[in-house]
């Protein structure tokens, strides 16, 4: 799967880096930096669960 | 299918001051049940409410209150509007609230949050609500924006009646109503010069003098942190002792493990919400559950029912510092999510770690509630005995 950031919507609540900080990191500007292109087969259910608590919707799943 | 139907009032004192067994009622009915008292369509479940939050298309912002006066005072602000105006609007209001923005915030507010608990802890009983939930957030939100003096003295009863008005037109929005407009009033005259140098609320000035942000747009931004951040997180905080009172084996939980801090507010939020009913028009017929709600419609949707969900919690009605719901509705989600969420977090993590650290066990007497259109919260609440840690 791949994952879709809006940086643009990111506000830096870094709940996406809690959840699963193997596949999302916050740069120096609190934004959202996804640290794999493709997220690997064993970090997908991390990568999902990670985008549903973006607070303000600026991060997707894509197949 | 058409859409359920119930005779229950949403806004009957009984209803908010406990609205938990409505909730169920109306859950168990269907994802929108119709109120005729109400005149609107009530959004009862957990991800019936998660998409029509993030549904800007299909449930626009511009009837966010129940009564015609309070959406007509707030068009034009980021609350009320929907993308692609919103966008913008929301940028220049999270600017300064942004966790980026409130990271110099936090060893202040921790600061501030252990002085008022010791002290506290120091005396032995208290009123959480009068002695801590009021005065916490007030201090927080007095130096962030930069007033004193009688701004000061009335910004409780503001932010209180800033919520009332967004009820329908009943007693309580007619009552509130001057009083929300001094708040206004207050927001339309500040100048730079009234706040305090280097606070938030004056470099919100400075931005509109720099012509960052468009002209006469400084107050409007410090009416909207000023009416939707005060009353919350007083009846955000006050739910936090009450809790812990009510559950010392969970807080014991937290004491034994810091970690867990952000999952107890979360917790809290979740078990207790701050809002009961937040509103949207419906712009286009939309299927839910099967029933389709009408174009045109009111809807209410009660992110305190959905946050009860047992489709989408296990055991929803237990409080368990444990379970870290950080999907929780009491934020809202999406476009519109809570614009304050961080600092609210800030404030409430920095009281929950204080009371972990100084206090064994709160013991606390019977709460007091009165019932409010928009707000749920506390209003007395004696903590007989704080043993201390």
């Amino acid at each position: 799967v791949k994952i879709l950031a809006d940086r643009e919507r990111c506000e830096g609540h870094g709940l996406c880096a809690d959840t699963a900080p193997e596949v999302y990191d916050l740069d120096d500007d609190a934004i959202v930096v996804l640290l794999h292109e493709d997220v690997p087969l064993e970090l997908e259910r991390k990568a999902e669960a990670g985008a549903r608590v973006c607070p303000v919707a600026a991060l997707r799943i894509e197949a | 299918m058409s859409v359920p139907s119930s005779d229950i009032d949403l806004f009957a004192d009984e209803v908010l001051v406990d609205p938990y067994p409505t909730y169920a009622e109306l859950r168990e009915l269907g994802g929108a049940v119709h109120l005729p008292a109400n005149d609107l369509y009530a959004l009862t479940r957990y991800d019936v409410i998660r998409s029509a939050l993030g549904d800007p298309g299909t449930f626009s912002s511009r009837t966010i209150a129940f009564n015609p006066m309070a959406n007509e005072a707030l068009q034009g602000t980021s609350l009320a509007s929907d993308p692609p105006v919103h966008t913008q609007l929301r940028a220049t209001l999270t600017e300064n609230l942004s966790p980026r923005a409130l990271r110099g915030l936090r060893t202040t507010i921790d600061a501030k949050a252990a002085a008022l608990v010791d002290e506290l802890v120091a005396k032995g009983s208290f009123d959480a609500i009068d002695a801590l939930a009021r005065v916490f957030p007030l201090e927080v939100v007095a130096d962030l924006i930069g007033f004193t003096g009688h701004v000061r003295e009335n910004m409780l009863r503001w932010g209180e009646a800033a919520m009332q008005v967004l009820g329908p037109m009943n007693q309580r929005t007619v009552e509130n109503f001057p009083i929300a407009g001094e708040l206004y009033g207050w927001c339309s005259t500040v100048t730079a010069d009234d706040l305090t140098p280097g606070s938030v609320g004056r470099g919100i000035f400075d931005a509109e003098a720099r012509g960052d942000i468009p002209p006469n747009t400084a107050g409007h931004i410090i009416h909207q942190y000023l009416g939707a951040g005060v009353d919350t997180t007083v009846a955000a905080i006050g739910n936090i002792v009450a809790l812990f009172g009510r559950h010392p084996e969970q807080f014991d939980l937290v004491r034994e493990d810091r970690a867990l801090v952000p999952a107890a507010f979360a917790e809290v939020l979740r078990y207790w919400v701050p809002i009961h009913a937040w509103g949207r028009h419906v712009t286009k017929d939309v299927e839910i559950d099967g029933a389709t709600v009408p174009a045109g419609s009111q809807v209410a949707l009660l992110l305190g029912a959905g946050n009860r969900d047992p489709r989408h919690y296990e055991n929803p009605d237990e409080f368990l510092v444990e379970r870290n719901p950080v999907d929780h509705l009491s934020f809202g989600y999406g476009p519109h999510g809570c614009a304050g969420q961080g600092l609210a977090r800030l404030e409430a993590h920095a009281v929950i770690e204080a009371l972990a650290t100084r206090a064994r066990r709160l013991v606390v007497g019977e709460e007091v509630r009165v019932p409010s259109n928009t707000t749920r919260s506390i209003s007395e609440l004696p903590v007989v005995e704080v043993v201390p840690a």
